[in-house]
């Protein structure tokens, strides 16, 4: 009945802006946290902030929950500003990293302790309780203590606790951190399911690049406080807006070189005398500047020395310096001598050619100038 | 010569003969038996006091020759007798249990707040001003400080000095129930927030955050999470100040100037005064067993548990 509601909610005001936050900053005396952040978040979105360790992300987290007020700029929530309204005056359910359940109470105590602070009828609060506990897939396990639960049922508590009162806005701060790599897994689709099906307007911080591209409709990456960018999960792949965003999602290798020749959308650059061409990624390049060229490490195709490349734009030689085998792939490492001896990495997703190079093998190197995305440096 | 030396420094030697010396002394084979022997001084410890309760148990049956000022050779039941019908032991027990009551509930109402700033405050400054501002009285001691009370409280004392300037006569602030329980409270608070402490800093300050996000305003957070969470710290400090302050000599001897007695005073007297033992023997023996009942009544108003003393992590 609540999730038809919560679904009505959301048709009736589907793009309207849940979130905004404009020009925010955070400042512990000298250390600025966060700054100058700002981004708009439409109503039933799964957004995700990812950055890495100290880039300011719980703390942008804690000034939307409404724990730490910003130094600068002011936060949104339904077009309302937020800053003068303490935390259990605002709609917002949070999971903490720790979780943060009340060891004193059963799970069912827990899940409906906010209906409780938020007065709702008490006669209909075992009937959500219930609900919700079924739909973290706990039904049933209402009775037990937390500490009678594994760390994914607590997980489930946590996230049916921060739900049950049907809240706005949710918050996670990296919940999925603390888990094992397959149940951190299937709880990311659990998220996404349970999201999903409540359309509840959502916020995750997470560390982890995989988890951000698997469960979020956007994502923000941050650091030093700063956001870099905000795009949907496959832009922020393939079109990364800079060099640390390049770097940061996935596994790319930096050619560095110099301008020589500009348009509007391609960049031509000459690393150790070698010609390079790519897309110019980034508007501040100008001709005769220092650059470096991202390139992904799955976007090169790898063959034999004198192995024909033809369709490939840009063909390079090298010799192998390492290959590891990761069970899906194989990672290569190539030492290149015509660019001043740089390391690339290589996958070979392909099963037919798994290790067919070894450590000493001359190999070439081949990929297109579309998959090369040029920065400033 | 020296390398072998360097290898193998003299205090290994040394160490050596003393664990072979040990082997002869304590064979490997009494191993097993080590755990009960480290038990033994806990064990001789408490044998000592049964022994001496089983003492005084004895003394408590022999009332006082006034003649002759020797103990009766027969056993009788008139102390206990007298203990349970004339009003003044009745008068200084409920004073006692009473006032140890009241400087209980105060000593938790005001040790709280202290115990969950100093634990929860951001500044570093302020907790280490809390922490010394807490300990610096320890320093002291309980006779100094009651007689500092005396200083400040007298009818020459700072306090009506400094009323006396604005023309208020002397108000009489010593030798009264108020004055002892406040030096009580004083002499408790301390202990109090000691014990409060550890049970405050052991609930994480994200569950008060979550309370909040969840929609719990402070107080609410306060009676839902803090106030249940912190039980067991509650009732170990209530515990240690309502025996200490039940069994306490100084303030009420010294802030009380004889009128307040509680019943350690009475004891006292009836030992060092009066010089009769039995009745003093007696009535440690009351004290004991109403000390006892009130923890055994906590005990099973709030359950052992409550301290943190079952045996799983909780
Ligand atoms: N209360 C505080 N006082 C002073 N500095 C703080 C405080 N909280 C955070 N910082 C600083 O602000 C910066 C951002 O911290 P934040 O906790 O937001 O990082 P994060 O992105 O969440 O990192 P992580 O992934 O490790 O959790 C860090 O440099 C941190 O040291
Ligand atoms: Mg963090």
């Amino acid at each position: 009945m609540g999730v038809v509601a919560a679904d009505v909610r959301r048709a009736g005001s589907i793009d309207q802006v849940a979130v905004s936050v404009k020009d925010v900053g955070m400042a512990f005396g000298d250390v600025h946290a966060v700054r100058n952040a700002s981004f708009d978040l439409p109503q039933g979105r799964f957004l995700t902030i990812l950055g890495p360790s100290g880039s300011g992300k719980t703390t942008l987290l804690r000034m939307i929950a409404g724990f730490d007020r910003p130094t600068s700029g002011e936060i949104f929530i339904n077009g309302q500003p937020v800053s003068a309204v303490p935390p259990h005056k605002r709609a917002i359910g949070m999971v903490f990293q720790k979780l943060a359940l009340f060891p004193h109470m059963t799970a069912a105590e827990n899940v409906a302790f906010p209906l409780k602070m938020r007065r709702h009828d008490a006669r209909t609060i075992p009937e959500k309780v219930e609900r919700y506990l079924d739909l973290v897939r706990l039904g049933g396990y209402g009775d037990r203590r937390i500490n009678e639960l594994s760390g994914g049922q607590q997980q489930r508590v946590a996230i049916a606790r921060a739900l049950v009162f049907e809240p706005d806005l949710l918050l996670l701060d990296e919940p999925l951190a603390a888990l094992d790599r397959k149940l951190r897994e299937e709880m990311q689709l659990e998220f996404r399911r349970i999201q999903k099906e409540l359309g509840v307007t959502t916020i995750n911080v997470t560390h982890d690049q995989r988890e951000a591209l698997v469960v979020s409709d956007e994502i923000i990456v941050m650091n030093g406080g700063a956001i870099q960018q905000k795009a949907r999960p496959v832009d922020a792949y393939r079109a990364p807006s800079n060099a640390f965003v390049a770097n940061f999602i996935g596994v790319t290798n930096f050619l560095e070189g110099r301008i020589v020749e500009l348009t509007s959308t391609q960049a031509v650059f000459e690393s150790n005398g070698v010609r390079l061409v790519g897309i110019a990624a980034d508007a501040a390049l100008a001709a005769g500047l220092s650059c470096s060229g991202a390139l992904r490490a799955e976007q090169i195709r790898i063959a034999p020395r004198g192995g024909r490349l033809d369709d490939l734009e840009t063909v390079v030689d090298g010799q192998v310096v390492d290959c590891i085998f990761e069970g899906d792939r194989v990672v290569y490492e190539i030492r290149v001598p015509d660019l001043a001896g740089v390391l690339m990495r290589v996958f070979d997703h392909d099963p037919e050619s798994h290790l067919q190079f070894g450590p000493g093998d001359e190999v070439r190197l081949g990929w297109n100038a579309r998959d090369m995305h040029v920065f400033q440096k | 010569m020296r390398a072998p030396r360097a290898a193998y420094p003299l205090t290994w030697r040394v160490m050596d003969v003393l664990e072979r010396l040990a082997a002869i002394v304590w064979p490997s084979s009494f191993q097993r038996g080590l755990p009960y022997l480290m038990l033994m001084p806990a064990l001789v410890l408490v044998g000592l006091l049964v022994l001496g309760l089983v003492q005084i148990g004895d003394t408590s049956l022999r009332t006082l020759d006034t003649n002759t000022f020797l103990m009766s050779e027969s056993y009788t039941l008139a102390n206990y007798q007298r203990v349970l019908t004339e009003s003044f032991f009745a008068t200084v027990a409920g004073r006692s249990l009473v006032g140890s009551v009241i400087v209980t509930v105060i000593t938790l109402l005001l040790a709280f707040p202290y115990a969950y700033l100093m634990v929860r405050t951001p500044s570093s400054a302020l907790r280490k001003f809390l922490l010394v501002a807490l300990f610096l009285p320890f320093f002291i001691g309980q006779v100094v400080r009651a007689y500092g009370w005396l200083i400040i409280l007298g009818n020459q004392g700072m306090v009506n000095e400094a009323l006396g300037l604005v023309g208020v006569p002397p108000i009489r602030l010593l030798y009264n129930y108020p004055a002892v329980l406040f030096g009580l409270v004083q002499y408790m608070l301390p202990f109090a927030v000691l014990m409060l402490a550890p049970a405050l800093t052991a609930i994480p300050g994200e569950l008060e955050s979550a309370a909040a996000s969840l929609g719990a305003g402070w107080t609410r957070t306060f009676r839902h999470i803090v106030l249940p969470l912190s039980r067991p710290g509650l009732v170990g400090a209530g515990l240690v100040v309502l025996t200490l302050s039940l069994t306490d000599f100084a303030i009420p001897a010294i802030l009380g100037g004889g009128t307040q007695d509680f019943i350690a005073n009475a004891i006292y007297d009836q030992f060092f005064r009066t010089s009769d033992q039995g009745m003093g023997a007696t009535l440690s023996l009351m004290l004991v067993a109403v000390g006892s009942m009130l923890v055994g009544v906590v005990f099973m108003l709030f359950g052992a548990g409550t301290l943190a003393m079952t045996g799983d992590r909780k």
